[in-house]
């Protein structure tokens, strides 16, 4: 149990510059997700925690100790794998018996290492595999077994590198689930990383958002769900992708498309006429509504696709020239071809500053801000 | 309900199966001629060896086989036909490779983990440094390794056998296990280190029992390149450290006669020792040991 602090921490692989100038601050037993794209520099970063990797510049701080060039066996953090890189020659017991018997970790004899170990697979449903092979088991058996190595000892931290990469998606949500009560019960810091916007928001306390080696937002799932610094943290989460239309600011309502349809400003930003500002809408905050139904916004469209996803119905709507993805409910029995109307909260309007190009990135405008000054 | 057994038709074929065309029939004869094109000196080495004094330069098949020439030659300790003494050439010629291969694999295996693993300013020439060791025709520097042996009094001792051969083996082993290292995740041994373990300690414990077949591989390889060699013991070495491969010449004359069938048993014998030992470590050349360690 330990914070883990990370300042001014680079690395480099040849010219590909993995991680930029990264500082954290975790706290004692947070359970910290850092997501980002692939390729951001979230395993780099987590490896670098771990002394995995010789960091270019910066410092890694766990508790009270700098460890930025202590040897990882000196450590005391526990790593599970995303390759969970279980030893090929040895059991599953002997798998999990492995960071007991080192010797670094604590002095166990045989019999508490047996009650640790009988421990932790019966938590993750282990039991029964543990005289066979990690070429005998599943993706699912396999990762759990990664998971108990990591859990089977006492550490300063546990460091997670996408455990649920490689499970199904039904496997993957149990998993989460499951990872959600061992967090809660595990009062140990941990640090995960994913690429799922889904776990991250899920699990953490706090998320940080890496893009290219550099942290774009850092904050509890519920900022970044509500207030994403800009159109990066907004299209990085949530699916379908949030709606971004490029309008202009006129009697303080926002013009979107060809003019014909607006939105109004939320009363957090502060925006004059005449500004050019990109609006993002996530499909979920749209709701469909009868024709007699009052809203202080209504805009109306043509559906040109509508994909029956189980649960909901993903509608494509075509309005002044541009398309809206909306996810309806599916019971209002909208069809292809048909006009419909919608509405939003106008607190669910996000504001962002205009690009130059539909691909650019850019800030969240707003006053009440807290979350653009990561931390 | 009764399971009907499976029948192929005539135009359904079982997997493997191939109809017979033209074409394939003509590829198999070709091949069978090739097998015994390529079959043919050894067979013809196995009569040969069989053979009696009288029949010994006949070129018909027909002979009166006999087991006496084996005998001969194992029992000949350099009095009765030539001068050499085939049993302790045998020993000396297990001894110096085994030695070799020995000496390749203690520093051959961590310069090829080290090789394997880190990549740094010169390492591949490194590399190609020590495999340029095997570019050299070993005529080239036999003679320059004459004289030094003679001075620093190396000739015709055991350990100088060793240390000419394990240049003939190192670099073998050092480029086959090179690459096996390479192809082993980096995570395994970082899990190690994550352990509590250090690094010799990850490396004994993880990298070692997972390229244990490369190593099986490599020794075999280097022990069957060291056994071969010819001209380094030839040069080198004398009744002390002389090998077999030098041994078996020697029925070949020196006393007045060429005995080509105690040449031929000779050469039988000369030949068991990295068959037994390829047939006993085989279990250990199959791969994929790593599979299920890590995902594909």
């Amino acid at each position: 149990m330990a914070t883990v602090s990370l300042k001014g921490l680079s690395k480099s692989y040849g010219k590909t510059r993995a991680v930029t100038d990264l500082s954290v601050d975790i706290a004692d037993g947070e359970f910290f997700v850092i997501l980002g794209p692939s390729g951001a520099g979230k395993t780099t970063t987590l490896k670098s925690i771990a002394g995995l990797v010789d960091i270019d510049g910066g410092t890694v701080r766990i508790g009270a100790n700098d460890v930025t060039l202590v040897e990882p066996y000196h450590r005391n953090v526990a790593m599970a794998f995303e390759s969970y890189a279980l030893y090929p020659q040895k059991t599953v017991s002997e798998n999990l018996a492995s960071p007991l018997k080192s010797g670094r970790t604590g002095k166990y004899t045989d019999a508490q290492q047996r009650e640790r170990i009988d421990q932790v697979t019966t938590t993750l449903g282990i039991n029964h595999l543990l005289k066979r092979f990690p070429r005998e088991l599943s993706n699912g058996q396999r990762q759990r077994v990664a998971l108990g190595r990591v859990l089977v000892r006492p550490a300063d931290v546990y460091l997670l590198d996408e455990p649920l990469s490689h499970l199904d998606a039904k496997l993957r949500a149990a998993m989460r689930a499951e990872l959600k009560q061992l967090g809660a019960m595990s009062k140990t810091t941990t640090v995960y990383v994913t690429h799922d916007y889904q776990e991250a928001l899920a699990l953490g306390d706090r998320i940080a958002v890496l893009r290219e080696g550099a942290l774009v937002q850092i904050g509890t799932p519920e900022d970044i769900w509500r207030r994403p610094a800009d159109t990066f943290v907004a299209r990085a989460l949530g699916q379908p992708e949030i709606n971004l239309l490029d309008g202009e600011v006129e009697d303080g309502r926002i013009r979107l498309g060809d003019g014909s349809f607006d939105v109004p400003v939320p009363s957090a930003v502060h925006v004059r006429g005449g500004d050019r500002v990109r609006v993002g809408l996530r499909p979920c905050d749209i709701h469909v509504i009868g024709d007699g139904e009052a809203a202080a916004t209504r805009l109306t469209g043509t559906v040109v696709l509508a994909e029956r996803l189980g649960r909901n119905i993903e509608l494509t709507v075509e309005l002044g020239g541009e398309q809206l993805i909306v996810l309806a409910s599916g019971r209002e029995g909208v069809d292809e071809g048909a006009q419909v109307s919608m509405t939003f909260a106008d607190g669910d309007v996000h504001v962002f500053g205009a690009g130059t190009d539909p691909g650019d990135d850019t800030q969240r405008l707003g006053a009440d801000d807290k979350v653009e000054a990561a931390r | 309900m009764a399971i009907t057994r499976f029948k192929p038709t005539r135009s359904e074929l079982l997997p493997g199966q191939r109809r017979l065309s033209p074409g394939s029939v003509t590829a198999d004869l070709g091949l069978i001629i090739w097998f015994v094109f390529s079959l043919f000196p050894i067979a013809w080495m196995v009569i040969l060896a069989l053979k009696n004094a009288q029949e010994q330069t006949t070129t018909y098949f027909q002979f009166s086989p006999t087991w006496s020439n084996f005998a001969t030659v194992v029992s000949d300790k350099g009095t009765q036909m030539t001068s050499v003494d085939f049993k302790a050439a045998l020993l000396t010629s297990l001894l110096n490779c085994g030695g070799a291969v020995i000496v390749s694999l203690v520093i051959g295996i961590p310069a090829a983990y080290a090789a394997g693993r880190w990549k740094y300013k010169g390492s591949s020439d490194l590399m190609f440094q020590m495999l340029s060791f095997r570019f050299a025709p070993e005529l080239m520097v036999i003679v320059p390794l004459f004289v030094i042996y003679n001075q620093i009094g190396l000739f015709d001792t055991k350990v100088g056998m060793i240390w000419v051969l394990q240049l003939v083996t190192m670099p073998l082993v050092v480029w086959i296990l090179r690459s096996y290292f390479e192809d082993l995740p980096e995570d395994l041994e970082q899990a190690a280190l994550l352990d509590g373990y250090t690094r010799t300690r990850a490396f004994v414990m993880v990298a070692l029992p997972i390229v244990r077949p490369g190593i099986a591989a490599a020794a075999l390889l280097a022990f069957i390149f060291a056994w071969n060699n010819y001209v380094f013991p030839l040069i080198l070495a004398d009744s002390n450290a002389g090998t077999v491969t030098v041994a078996i010449t020697k029925f070949l004359g020196g006393g007045g006669q060429a005995y080509y069938n105690l040449t031929a048993a000779a050469a039988i014998i000369a030949a068991l020792p990295p068959l037994i030992l390829a047939l006993t470590i085989q279990r250990y050349l199959v791969r994929g040991l790593s599979f299920g360690a890590v995902k594909a």
